[in-house]
């Protein structure tokens, strides 16, 4: 994710798609259709399954099983993964609201404000983008069950909601806006959270929906972590949840696997799909006006 | 983030208040928090059940189950409460970390615990009633340490309707039967992929070894003193990799590359999916491998583990896990430990216990109580892992051993076992490799428990 | 230890740092001067950065050469680290910038404290949960420190020694590196095919979009649980038509040639929408006929793609590299630990998964923390050679 910005930068500034005609490609068609069927095909498998017996799997059965209410119980009855969605539900949902609202208030201090040491701390912040929390698992781990966060939400919440990648987004994507927007709304004698609030926000919701979807799936499949800093199942997330239908002491079956699988990719797919336009315009295809 | 820390601070000095007021209601119940490592209904739901009965019949306690995924999440979540002096009361560690159990210092032998007692609060505690090997295993310096409570054996269950099909009436019952049956079995026509399948956990070597009266480290298993080498890598540990070498080579064994933890389940799959004709597995899952062969449509005996039938049997060693007594409690909530204790693994819950999941019955009584119900009868499966403990001579082997980095090693072994069947490396080198690493391991363990 | 040498360290690297920078700024004879003075401070503080905190155990008797060497090995990297800060603040200082006051900033409010108000949380944060962790490896490497063991003994920097010539080590750096280049060139591959149709304006393109990149939403860990099942070894799918048309079975999962590809394959099947989605956005800004040519000219079109679509999509190529690989060092650990947990024999074992390993299964942190810096230095070291030696030949604009 580190670089994002810098392909935003790259291609945020180059011309809108030119409008052409249409011919008829019946190729380009089957392409599609063909690239689209094999990359849904593993998923289409997963949620056949979902709806099977075990021995069904091993017999190599391609109709739906009359399974899927019995592996329904399994997964969420007997491993409570209906628990484990809400966990997760719950902990992506903060921190991508607070990593939005924390880099929108670092946006606005690197481009509205004059202060000592500005440089400093903006160095300070863009170091961060080659420490990725993964090798600093060790000593993350040791750090935060000192302070007594292990198995809170804290622990997964509150290290991840400081973000060098969105105060850079956002730091890139105000620096587009032209200064008279600030300058009009100071002679109006609006403080600085009011400008924020009423005239940057307005304007940057297709940066704030891509940093959402992006920090949504990020969070959502988090896995590393959450294994080691978490313990019991009360609050740990999905994709920890998951690993109890793969097995450990317990016999688990294919059915309920795969029809967990497909659960928990269902969130981040609402997501994705609710929030895709303002993802791709954030990103890539066009500036934000 | 300044905000919520206040905040928080206040919920924290809130509820320091609270905790301060509280005792003065003299009549509430001491409470007694319990850690386990199951998160199933058939195991934690059964302890939960038990503790509200247990609870009711002592309203002076109130015993809180919680449960944990697994042994590895309970030992650091214990490490981790311990540094933050936020122990439970009693908490379930699996056999193999015994050692480290009594290295930690969270602990306290129950045997001292009880101070020559025989019964607390009116509920007989009655250690010599445990069967032998496992009071063997869990018996440290002449003292009863832990108690134990989920106790298994490997053995090994065979699909019938392959075995009758080869004309085996019985399950084979050395590794040179196992081979013989392995041939007639896949020369079958409806032979299985795979003559048979077990899971890549250290637990099935340590088992092999204690059958041939094999030690796994030096000072008499860890017993005696301190242990500072592993032991395994002579001829006992060598014919284990031959033999499973041999087995894989033939392509009688199957193995699915899972190892540790995630090897019980491929195993569940190969065996339920009638892809394998044996499976060497652990006692604990009795009853859900009888029931896969009926709801499957075949015939499942349990037997013992095969052995080696060139040094013959001495027996098996138990796996599973205990209770441990958090050391430093307070007396009124240490007693209402020793009481659930004694009352959590009395003769009839012990018996429940077995029928429920397919542990070994603890206790003597339990088995005779078991006996009278007609419960083997009518469950022969369920007594091959009683059959092949009580039949084991204790020896320092079949006591097992206690080494502390012995969960780290069980790794190195599966590891070692993977590269012998996978590679073409020589399982002398492959054993010699795994002996250095073992004893690394072990002298980084000595060094900071001196 | 012989208690001379913490001063030869010092007037060692003091001389070290004056002479280098002196070399720098030779130009001018003031500059020179200041140059040297600063160099041979900035010398003697290198060479202590990191042999202070290890208290010179590298020269210890007891210690192996390795051990020795290594120690040399972090006196010259503490001074070079020196001299290269003090070189880039004395050219800032000599070429008259100003490096500590703001530029200047147009529409800014008033009251520039209030900026620390907005910054303090992110600061803050990064400083607790990211800086003081980054620290504590360091301390953490020179340890002996077991979990659940409370005490814990100082062992030089043997845990870094011993991974030289460490078989499983080593062979972890090659599975890191093999599925590193394997998922960025196949999942950048087919990416790129895919985007070169899907870009076009065909009918229902959004829809075909959406159904390409939505893997995007796929977790690693959910990518291989289904593998888990597509290449389980006795009811696997795809074994099950491979064997049917070919005869064969491919052993995925337990055989220590193939497991790597099937982590690869799931994760090239996890990142295609995301690099299929920048594809498309980098097409976009392509001059469309360029592009349309390129894709049905017949016989021109695969000289004219490499010569005139390809370059214009570097920058995008350059961004995906860095993402993809970075997937491919971090992310992939929930594939390889649902997949196949680093096995068979170590063949999916990556350097990622082998700090967790060597951390947590092994309860070794004070190893797994040396592995966790050598990492951070490695993937450090590929970044800034990515930017060496793409970014030169990386097309920027239309």
């Amino acid at each position: 994710m580190t670089t994002i910005e810098s392909a935003t930068a790259i291609t945020a500034d180059l011309p809108r798609e030119k409008t052409r005609i249409i011919p008829k490609r019946w190729w380009a068609h089957l392409f599609l259709l063909a690239a689209c069927f094999i990359i849904g095909l593993p998923l289409f498998y997963a949620m056949l399954v979902a709806t099977q017996t075990n021995s069904q799997v091993f017999n190599y059965q391609f109709t739906p099983g009359d399974s899927l209410a019995y592996n329904w119980n399994i997964v969420m009855n007997q491993n409570k993964l209906g628990n484990y969605m809400v966990n997760s539900v719950f902990v992506a949902v903060m921190v991508t609201i607070g990593k939005t609202v924390l880099s929108l208030l670092a946006g606005l201090a690197f481009i509205y404000f004059r202060f000592p040491g500005k440089w400093i701390l903006f160095f300070f912040v863009l170091l961060t983008l080659m420490m990725p929390t993964e090798i600093l698992v060790i000593a993350l781990f040791r750090f935060v069950n000192a302070l007594g966060m292990g198995n809170t939400y804290q622990a997964l919440i509150i290290p991840f909601i400081a973000s060098a990648t969105g105060a850079f987004l956002f730091r890139q994507h105000f620096a587009n806006i032209p200064a008279e927007f600030s300058e009009a709304a100071q002679l109006d004698g609006a403080t600085p959270l009011q400008f924020l609030y009423k005239v940057l926000v307005p304007m940057s919701w297709n940066t704030i929906g891509a940093l959402a979807v992006i920090q949504f799936v990020y969070v959502w499949n988090m896995y590393l972590w959450p294994v080691l800093i978490m313990q019991g199942p009360e609050k740990q997330v999905v994709q920890v949840g998951l690993r109890t239908l793969i097995g450990g002491d317990i016999a688990v079956s294919y059915g309920p696997m795969m029809l967990g699988a497909v659960i928990a990719t269902i969130p981040p797919l609402i997501v994705f799909i609710a929030l895709q336009k303002q993802f791709m315009s954030g990103f890539a295809l066009t500036r934000d006006k | 983030m300044k905000g919520r820390f206040s905040l928080l601070m206040v919920v924290l000095a809130l509820m320091l208040a609270l905790t301060a007021v509280v005792p003065a209601f003299a009549q509430d119940p001491i409470e007694i928090p319990v850690w386990i490592a199951f998160t199933d209904d058939s195991r934690l739901g059964w302890a939960q059940d038990k503790a509200a009965e247990f609870n009711a019949a002592f309203p002076q306690y109130n015993v809180t189950i919680t449960g944990y995924p697994n042994y590895e999440e309970i030992f650091t979540s214990t490490a981790l409460a311990a540094e933050q002096g936020s122990l439970p009361a009693i908490v379930q560690w699996n056999e193999v970390s015994t050692q480290i159990a009594r290295d930690s210092g969270y602990y306290k032998a129950i045997e001292e615990a009880l101070g020559g007692r025989t019964e607390v609060n009116g509920v007989p505690f009655n250690l010599d009633d445990i069967v032998a090997s496992v009071a063997a295993y869990y018996t440290l310096d002449g003292q009863f340490s832990s108690m134990p409570w989920n106790a298994s054996s490997s053995i090994m269950f065979s699909n019938m309707t392959y075995l009758d099909a080869a004309g085996l009436d019985t399950p084979p019952a050395t590794w040179a039967d196992m081979d013989a049956a392995c041939a007639a079995i896949m020369a079958l026509d409806n032979a299985p992929q795979y003559c048979w399948t077990w899971p890549n956990h250290g637990w099935f070597f340590e088992q092999w070894l204690a059958q041939q009266d094999g030690l796994y480290a030096n000072n008499g298993n860890g017993r005696d003193d301190r242990a500072t080498e592993v032991e395994f890598g002579g001829d006992a540990g060598l014919a284990i990799f031959n033999f499973l070498e041999d087995q894989y080579n033939k392509g009688y064994l199957y193995y699915s590359g899972a190892r540790d933890g995630d090897s019980w389940a491929t195993v569940d799959q190969a065996f339920g999916a009638q892809e394998v004709a044996m499976a060497i597995y652990s006692s604990s899952d009795t009853t859900y491998y009888t029931n896969m062969g009926v709801d499957n449509g075949f015939e499942v005996v349990a037997s013992f583990m095969p052995y080696n039938q060139e040094v013959g049997w001495t027996g098996n060693l138990i796996g599973g896990a205990s209770l441990w007594l958090v050391n430093g409690l307070p007396v009124e909530e240490e007693d209402g430990a020793l009481t659930f204790l004694a009352w959590f693994t009395n003769t009839e819950n012990a018996a429940d216990w077995h029928k429920r999941t397919g542990y070994i019955p603890l206790r003597n009584s339990s088995v005779e109580l078991l006996t009278s119900e007609g419960w083997f009868e009518e469950n022969p499966n369920q007594t091959v892992a009683f059959d092949q403990l009580n039949t084991s001579t204790v020896t320092p082997a079949t006591a097992g051993a206690l080494v502390g980095p012995i969960n780290a090693i069980r790794g190195q072994i599966t590891a070692a076992i993977d590269t012998l069947l996978l590679s073409d490396t020589a399982s002398a080198d492959v054993m010699a490799g795994l002996v250095a690493e073992a004893n690394a391991q072990i002298e980084e363990y000595n060094l900071l428990n001196q | 230890m012989d208690p001379i040498i913490p001063i030869l360290v010092v007037a060692l690297s003091a001389l070290a740092g004056a002479g280098l920078l002196a070399l720098i700024f030779r130009q001018s004879a003031r500059t020179m001067t200041v140059a040297a003075l600063t160099g041979a401070m900035a010398g003697a503080a290198g060479g202590l950065l990191f042999m202070l905190p290890l208290n010179f155990c590298t020269f210890e008797a007891e210690r192996s050469s390795l051990d020795f060497s290594f120690g040399i090995v972090l006196i010259v990297l503490g001074v070079l680290i020196a001299v290269l800060l003090v070189r880039w603040l004395l050219s800032a200082l000599f070429s008259g910038r100003q490096l500590f006051s703001s530029e200047h900033t147009p529409g800014a409010f008033k009251h520039g404290w209030l900026a620390y108000f907005f910054l303090a949380p992110t600061i803050v944060i990064l400083l607790l949960f990211l800086y003081y962790p980054a620290i504590d490896t360091f301390g953490l490497s020179t340890q002996l420190v077991k979990l659940g063991i409370p005490r814990t003994a100082f062992v030089c920097v043997s845990n870094f020694t011993s991974l030289v010539g460490d078989p499983k080590y080593l062979q972890a750096v090659g599975v890191t590196i093999l599925m590193s280049v394997a998922i960025v060139v196949f999942s950048l591959g087919i990416a790129l095919t895919i985007a070169m149709v899907a870009y076009l304006p065909v009918k229902g393109a959004r829809i075909y979009r959406t159904f390409l990149i939505w893997p995007y939403a796929i977790s690693p860990v959910v990518a291989g649980i289904i593998f888990l099942l597509i290449f389980n070894p006795l009811a696997g799918i795809f074994n099950h038509f491979y064997q049917a048309v070919f005869g064969v079975a491919i052993p995925w999962l337990n055989n220590p040639a193939y497991a790597p590809w099937a982590v690869i394959i799931a994760s090239v099947w996890k990142s295609l929408g995301f690099n299929i989605l920048f594809y498309i956005a980098g097409l976009q800004n392509v001059p469309g006929d360029l592009v349309e040519a390129a894709a049905i000219d017949g016989a021109n079109a695969w000289k004219r793609f490499w010569s005139v679509v390809f370059p214009m999509l570097s920058p995008i190529t350059f961004f995906l590299i860095i993402t993809n690989t970075t997937y491919a060092v971090f992310e992939t650990f929930g594939t390889i630990d649902t997949l196949t947990s680093g096995g068979p024999l170590g063949s999916t074992t990556t350097l990622m998964y082998r700090i967790y390993d060597v951390g947590f299964t092994n309860r070794d942190l004070g190893k797994a923390a040396a592995q966790s810096i050598v990492l951070f230095i490695l993937v450090i070291g590929f970044t800034l050679l990515q930017f060496r030696t793409t970014a030169k030949r990386v097309t920027y604009g239309a």
